[in-house]
């Protein structure tokens, strides 16, 4: 055990070390720079700017500086925003992107289990229509309308909840819904089939042979196995729905780390490029890591070696 | 209505499970209108707060509430004094001395001289601050664009405190339009002991962000907002009504159109255009401001065909300005063939009354496009190359350059292929001259037709279309050291006119500026160069 996990952190490093290393050469080759603003710069003016930035380094000196950062957690400063370093960005926005994925993934599990599993048992029945129809609108819809016409319903017509902002629960409300859209019917989906496959094979047969009751078949045998490629899936959705969503966070203007994704990049921002793909990857890598842990756990066939 | 898309099926699914867990109740506000505080939403954050570096337009609503300068402006958008109470102005039109008015103080009541107007301007000289207007102050200053290139010493830079109320100026050239440009917000004074204990970070803290406007920071939260609250140390704090301002950032329009209809804030810039049609008659809330901007296209002069002026006219005229603006643009703004926009008024007229000269249709002329386009060898669009028309990634843009290519394609007979890019990778294009036509346009810097006829100069900054003409240049630097304003004003439409017969551009229209503001909020002000000030405003009881 101590030995694979070794092995697995040290793999861990070393994924993440790729991710810097891409990260840094796809974003320097990008036309356009962190300067780029509304209006062309007067040479002089640009060459301040890229001289106090460090930008006229060679690349591989920018490289190496990056990291020796990177070793003592320091991301740098936003080139963009002046006087603002990309910890900070994570500091503010991660508390509140990392608070929306949490409920989500409770709502999600919540929901998505029982969905699934009364999907699969009641198969070909109106429940499990009725349940897939609206999985699969789920997963077609993009959030952002199923967002806008929550808020439309709920903020404009009805005018139960708050427009924007989380200043109060309410404002959750909406947000955690319209984020979890996909995910909850995804796993809803993931769920009846992998228990709908379970209930097929030999040993189920077995148990119900014994004269084992039709939950006692369900609980104990059928949704061990079944919960298998749910488990898996849930690493990579809970590093997504933790590190926020830049189309939640646009549309119900939530200040969290989500926005961060497409604005640096739209910024050519190349300390907060780097900084929030370090951060999520990382995120990442330990939630598949987690969940690899789990495995063992659920099934005790499954051996760390 | 707002939202045009249909109701869709699905949100049947999450309402259902929205009904799980909304809890019902009266409608919950971010903040309620209170007397004397306002919420005004802003679309996007400013890249900084600091006002010797940023050049942000984001930043405009916070410079003009934190600080004011030597002059500023009126809600009429008139140049009015500011920090200064008066100035006179050498008769070689050179050297400017400005009076500040007695007991002038900063945010944190400590009192503010010449000598800190001084030490603000030496400080965006100096290059380590990355001052994005540093050219305001080169281009002008006798000494300043020696001292940022390193090469002149900081004495010679010709901003003196001659005592602590009177401060000197010297310019290289009687810019006849220097009080412009002296309103920017690159030229406010910094609070020295904030700035040097940190440099980069006095604008991040309410307690270091020591400011001498109107207003100050009383919070702020990355991302989220900042809230300013009455300075009871501005000059002219008896005037100030608001005590509070809350700034919050809401990036989609859309979002920021629902919470102003349902009360959550006060105000919002930008409204999203698809809505105007229907806010223009059924709100009382909407005003449209005539803008000191135009919003053209760049043509490559560098390239054939477009190297031939003929060929840019045929363009130009072959497009139907007002369909354009009533049926795409869908803002009232004023279709034009020039350059320079309504605003700047001289001895009673605008200087743009003089454009009815040029003859100007706002509709198509389909047949003096075709004829110029025959001129130059492309009878009814034979043989002309495929016309790549470049935009970047904006849903008002995009309509634009359909409407746009179907005119093309239609009237003149040639074949047009949109193209599109994100920002930085357009303007990184563009700068390159590595396009045909694209999308582009000016916002002025300064109420004076200089801040747009100076663009086209061989050797501007932002002349990105390859416009080289002696005759224009000549001209431009004729004005810029003509001390008679009747005389500047008559060489500057002389290089109008040349610009207007070279179309190095192809403009279509001057801008307009929309705002959002509730009827209970009086005597703000947005100006033509969209700067938006609320020293003067006050919120009415309901």
């Amino acid at each position: 055990m101590a030995w694979y996990v070794a092995k697995r952190v040290a793999t861990m490093f070393a994924t993440l070390f790729a991710v810097v290393l891409l990260t840094f050469m796809l974003m320097h080759s990008i036309p356009g720079g962190p300067f780029t603003a509304e209006r062309k710069l007067p040479d002089a003016v640009e060459q301040a700017l890229v001289k106090k930035y460090n930008l006229d380094a060679p690349l591989h000196e920018q490289f190496i500086d990056y990291v020796r950062g990177l070793l003592v957690f320091d991301l740098g400063p936003s080139f963009k925003y002046e006087g603002r370093s990309v910890n900070e960005f994570i500091a503010e926005g991660f508390p509140l992107s990392s608070r929306l994925g949490l409920m989500s993934i409770v709502f999600i599990l919540f929901l998505a289990l029982p969905l699934g599993c009364v999907s699969a048992i009641k198969s070909g029945k109106w429940q499990d229509l009725l349940i897939m129809f609206l999985a699969t609108l789920g997963i077609t819809i993009p959030s952002f309308v199923i967002a806008t016409a929550l808020m439309y319903l709920f903020s404009y017509r009805l005018g139960w909840l708050p427009v924007f902002g989380v200043s109060s629960v309410k404002g959750y409300v909406l947000p955690v819904i319209a984020l979890s859209g996909y995910s909850l019917a995804f796993i809803t989906r993931l769920m009846r089939s992998s228990l709908l496959e379970v209930m097929g094979q030999d040993y189920i047969r077995t148990a119900r042979a014994k004269g084992l009751s039709e939950t006692a078949v369900l609980v104990k045998h059928a949704m061990r196995n079944a919960l298998l490629p749910v488990v898996t899936i849930l690493g990579p959705t809970l590093a997504s729905l933790l590190t926020g969503s830049f189309v939640i966070e646009k549309i119900f203007a939530l200040p969290g780390m989500g926005i961060h994704f497409v604005t640096s990049i739209a910024n050519r921002d190349y300390t907060a490029i780097m900084g929030i793909t370090i951060f999520y990857a990382t995120i990442l890598v330990a939630m598949v890591f987690i969940v690899d842990i789990f495995y063992v756990m659920i099934d005790p066939r499954i051996k760390l070696q | 209505m707002k939202f045009r898309m249909k109701f869709p099926l699905s949100a049947l699914a999450t309402m259902t499970l929205a009904a799980l867990l909304a809890a019902c109740g009266g409608a919950a506000k971010e903040a309620a209108v209170a007397p004397g505080k306002i919420v005004f939403a802003l679309q996007s954050e400013p890249d900084g707060y600091d006002p010797g570096i940023t050049n942000n337009s984001f930043a405009s609503p916070f410079m003009t509430q934190l600080f004011e300068g030597l002059v500023t402006y009126d809600a009429k958008g008139e140049i009015v004094p500011g920090n200064a109470e008066s100035w006179t102005i050498s008769p070689d039109g050179k050297t400017y001395a400005f009076k500040l008015r007695k007991g002038l103080k900063w945010s944190n009541g400590k009192p503010l001289t010449a000598k800190d107007y001084v030490y603000s301007l030496l400080r965006v000289l100096d290059p380590k601050t990355g001052a994005r207007y540093a050219d305001m102050l080169t281009v002008y200053i006798v000494g300043a664009e020696e001292y940022y290139a390193g090469t002149g010493p900081k004495d010679a830079v010709a901003v003196k405190a001659v005592d602590d109320l009177t401060l000197q100026i010297t310019l290289k050239e009687p810019a006849p339009y220097y009080l412009g440009i002296l309103a920017m917000w690159v030229y406010s004074p910094v609070y020295q002991e904030a700035v040097e204990a940190s440099p980069e970070r006095w604008t991040m803290d309410p307690a270091t962000f020591i400011s001498n406007g109107p207003f100050k920071v009383a919070s702020m939260k990355l991302g989220e907002g900042v809230v300013l609250q009455k300075n009871e140390n501005y000059w002219n704090a008896a005037s100030v009504k608001l005590s509070e301002i809350n700034f919050r950032f809401i990036l989609e329009p859309a979002t920021a159109l629902s919470a102003f209809e349902k009360g959550e804030i006060d105000g919002f810039r930008e409204v999203p255009a698809s809505d105007i049609p229907r806010l223009r008659t059924g709100s009382d809330s909407l005003h449209i401001l005539p803008a000191f901007g135009t919003t053209f296209y760049d043509v490559n002069t560098t390239k054939k065909p477009y190297s031939d002026a003929r060929v840019r006219k045929a363009l130009a005229l072959a497009l139907d300005r007002d369909e354009l603006i009533d049926n795409v643009l869908q803002a009232p703004s004023t279709p034009t063939l020039a350059l320079v926009a309504p605003g700047y008024v001289f001895g009673g007229a605008d200087f743009t009354a003089a454009h009815a000269k040029y003859g100007f249709s706002s509709k198509a002329d389909v047949e003096g496009a075709r004829k110029l386009l025959a001129e130059a060898g492309y009878p009814d669009g034979k043989g002309f190359p495929v016309l790549e028309l470049s935009y970047y990634t904006n849903a008002t843009v995009k309509k634009m350059v359909e409407a746009m290519q179907q005119m093309w394609e239609k009237n003149l007979g040639i074949k047009v292929k949109i193209k599109v890019q994100d920002w930085a990778i357009y303007y990184a294009d563009i700068q390159a001259l590595n396009y045909d036509v694209g999308a582009m346009g000016w916002g002025g810097d300064y109420l004076h037709p200089m801040t747009f006829l100076q663009l086209f100069t061989s050797n501007s900054t932002n002349n990105l279309v390859g416009y080289k003409n002696p005759e224009y240049d000549d001209l431009i630097a004729k004005t810029i050291v003509e001390t008679d304003p009747a005389k500047a004003v008559e060489l500057m439409h002389r290089a109008e006119d040349i610009f207007v017969r070279d179309q190095p551009v192809i403009s279509l229209y001057s801008r307009s500026n929309t705002i959002m503001m509730a009827p209970h909020v009086k005597n703000w002000a947005l100006t033509a160069l969209a700067n938006l000030y609320f020293k003067d405003a006050y919120v009415e009881k309901k």
